[in-house]
């Protein structure tokens, strides 16, 4: 393609405004791929530290709200639906449910539990707790407690309590003690605690208790069902999709975890729309960089341009020579800044402080390089149109004459 | 000898606000082939604007003009640069080299950009034109490493790429030292009488008109006389 041949020759031919255009290119690519990566890795770590000891996704039985019914239209009538409160609320046929969210792909755990409230008691100290009934080999499943345990052991057992550091602090408890559990419910048990936990959450650390599903049945009173089932997804992002489909397939209440952090939800959200404008305002400076340099180009060689437009060449000619300076420019910017902000971005994550944490949450393969690279190219090819249209438009006879 | 160029009653008229200034006043001027035909005048008796017209850069205010049996005032931009790639060559006072490409890219470009490449064909034509105008060793020279007169020799291999039927030359001694100057109008001499190019040279220069075969003298915009030159090439 002759016009490719032309518009290399003219950027070779001035190779230092080249590599200076293309560099500034790569510039604003390195800095789009640093952000996009450091709100990927913020969002991520972010993520991970909210949900690392929580669902993705929970299970519930359906809500009770009262319903208003219409009638027929001819009729008029008018009713008000009162849900029955006189049944516990539950997931009988967990064990079916349990299978058909193994089946889910992207599904990395799942935990049907017994929860509810309860107090601990232990002489005249009486504490308030959320206790959590679980199977015990899935103890971990969902939060990871074993890891966490600061003595004792994670075996549950018939008659075992796992309960976190605080609340033991709180009721001058240690492993291998007795104390006493009673139930909402009216059930009432003397446990031992088994293991003391400490995961760094205050909530857990201080008000959560964990024992046996079969533990829990006689002391809630639910001799079949469970009250809710916790779900861990390999990708958090999925769990609106998959809490929507399993709500469809189950009939019961799937809340995915962002609707239990909207406060969250809204931070992440602002900060990808400040990370947008960011990406969008390098965007912007590299097409008008590139944009520039082309007018300039075009005006410094409208009497070559308006030679060839003497001999008859085309302005599709003339407009293919200057889009292909900006294609190349893009690209070429484009891939060394892919190359450059992998670099940067690779480097930042290796530091680490004092504690051996990232003190930035970068995440390099999350730079966004495929639309970064994209992107980069387009808005060089739009960026060369305006030059490329106007050296098309130049008068041969007005040129010649200069 | 055919008619390459008839042009009947050109007017152009320019227009600077309610100010109209005629420039052409109805000029009826006609070529053969084969000839080297001078266009004279004073400074702004309208033969550059003549030859803008003729050489379809300029659209005039009246008049017909007929190139190698086909009309041309009718046309549309598109094909009137179609026409002059084809039909035309140019040689102008600045030979307008492309200063990034060699002499032999140069001369092959109004063949090459159209077609999307310099074929192997294009490529002899380009070398076989710069052997004539004496420059076949110069051809991967990078035009701005050539002398003044060499360049204008590789502007007029460029203006007989395409086989024009008619080469418009806008004074193209007028930059050149009389040696270089010299060389050029022998080379243009040279193509008219071996190959039966036809040359329409606008020029001031009495020698360079008095080596032509004819001469077109304007006045004021119009065509005072149409002489027989006094043909230094017998």
């Amino acid at each position: 393609m002759f016009a490719l041949k032309v518009a290399r020759r003219y950027l070779t031919s001035n190779p230092a405004q080249t590599v200076l255009l293309v560099t500034g290119v790569a510039l604003g690519v390195t800095v789009f791929i640093f952000i996009t990566a450091l709100i990927e890795g913020l969002a991520i770590r972010l993520t991970d530290q909210v949900t690392a000891n929580s669902a993705h996704v929970t299970l519930e039985p359906p809500t009770r709200l009262a319903e208003i019914l219409t009638g027929d239209e001819a009729v008029r009538t008018e009713g008000v639906a009162l849900v029955s409160t006189f049944q516990r609320r539950q997931i009988r046929a967990w064990r079916s449910t349990a299978e058909l969210i193994t089946r889910q792909p992207g599904v990395s755990a799942l935990s049907p539990q017994i929860s509810g409230n309860a107090f601990l008691v232990k002489g005249e100290a009486v504490q308030p707790v959320s206790v959590t009934g679980l199977e015990p080999e899935g103890l971990d499943a969902i939060t990871p407690i074993t890891p966490n345990l600061v003595s004792g052991q994670g075996a549950l057992g018939a008659d075992g309590l796992l309960i976190g550091t605080q609340l033991a602090e709180d009721l001058g408890l240690t492993a291998g003690q007795p104390v006493l559990l009673r139930t909402d419910r009216g059930g009432e048990r003397l446990l031992t605690v088994r293991g003391v936990f400490k995961t760094g959450l205050q909530s857990l650390d201080s008000r959560v208790a964990f024992l046996s599903l079969q533990t829990a049945r006689p002391l809630f009173d639910l001799p079949e069902g469970v009250t809710n089932i916790e779900i861990k997804l390999d990708d958090p992002g999925r769990a609106r999709e998959v809490a929507d489909f399993l709500a469809g397939a189950t009939g019961l209440r799937a809340t995915p975890w962002q609707e239990k952090n909207l406060n969250l939800e809204d931070a992440l959200e602002a900060q990808g729309r400040t990370g947008t404008l960011i990406q969008l305002f390098s965007l912007i400076s590299i097409v008008i960089g590139v944009a520039s340099a082309l007018v300039l180009s075009a005006y410094r060689r409208r009497s070559e341009v308006g030679i060839m437009r003497a001999f008859g060449i085309s302005g599709g000619f003339i407009v293919a020579v200057f889009m292909l300076q900006g294609l190349l420019i893009g690209l070429a910017g484009g891939l060394l800044g892919c190359v450059s902000g992998y670099g940067l971005c690779t480097f930042l994550a290796s530091l680490t402080d004092a504690e051996g944490n990232a003190p930035l949450p970068i995440a390099p393969e999350r730079g966004g390089y495929v639309a970064v690279l994209i992107l980069t190219t387009l808005g060089a090819v739009l960026a060369s149109a305006f030059p490329a249209r106007s050296a098309s438009r130049i008068d041969p006879l007005e040129a010649i004459q200069q | 000898m055919s008619r390459v160029l008839q042009a009947r009653g050109v007017v152009m008229t320019f227009r600077n606000g309610d100010e109209e200034t005629e420039v052409l006043r109805g000029i009826d001027v006609a070529l053969e082939t084969g000839e080297l035909v001078a266009l004279v005048g004073a400074s702004g008796s309208g033969k550059s604007t003549l030859l803008s017209i003729l050489g379809l850069l300029l659209r005039p205010t009246a008049g017909e003009i007929e190139i190698a049996g086909q009309r041309v005032e009718g046309m549309s931009e598109r094909a009137r640069a179609a026409f002059r790639n084809q039909r035309l060559g140019f040689v102008f006072q600045f030979h307008h080299l492309l200063p990034d490409f060699s002499a032999m890219e140069n001369v092959a470009f109004p063949a090459a950009a159209p077609a999307g490449g310099i074929s192997p064909e294009m490529r002899r034509r380009a070398l076989s034109l710069l052997d004539r105008v004496g420059l076949a060793d110069r051809a991967d020279f990078p035009a701005t490493r050539l002398s003044g007169g060499q360049k204008q020799r590789v502007a007029i291999a460029r203006a007989l790429m395409n086989k024009p039927d008619l080469v418009i030359a806008d004074e193209p001694t007028g930059n050149l030292d009389l040696r270089s100057a010299g060389q050029v109008l022998d080379l243009m001499e040279e193509v008219n009488r071996e190959d039966g190019g036809t040359f329409l040279i606008c020029t001031h220069d009495e020698h360079v008109a008095a080596r032509c075969s004819r001469r077109i003298q304007l006045v004021d915009g119009r065509v005072q006389a149409q002489d027989e030159g006094s043909d230094h090439r017998d």
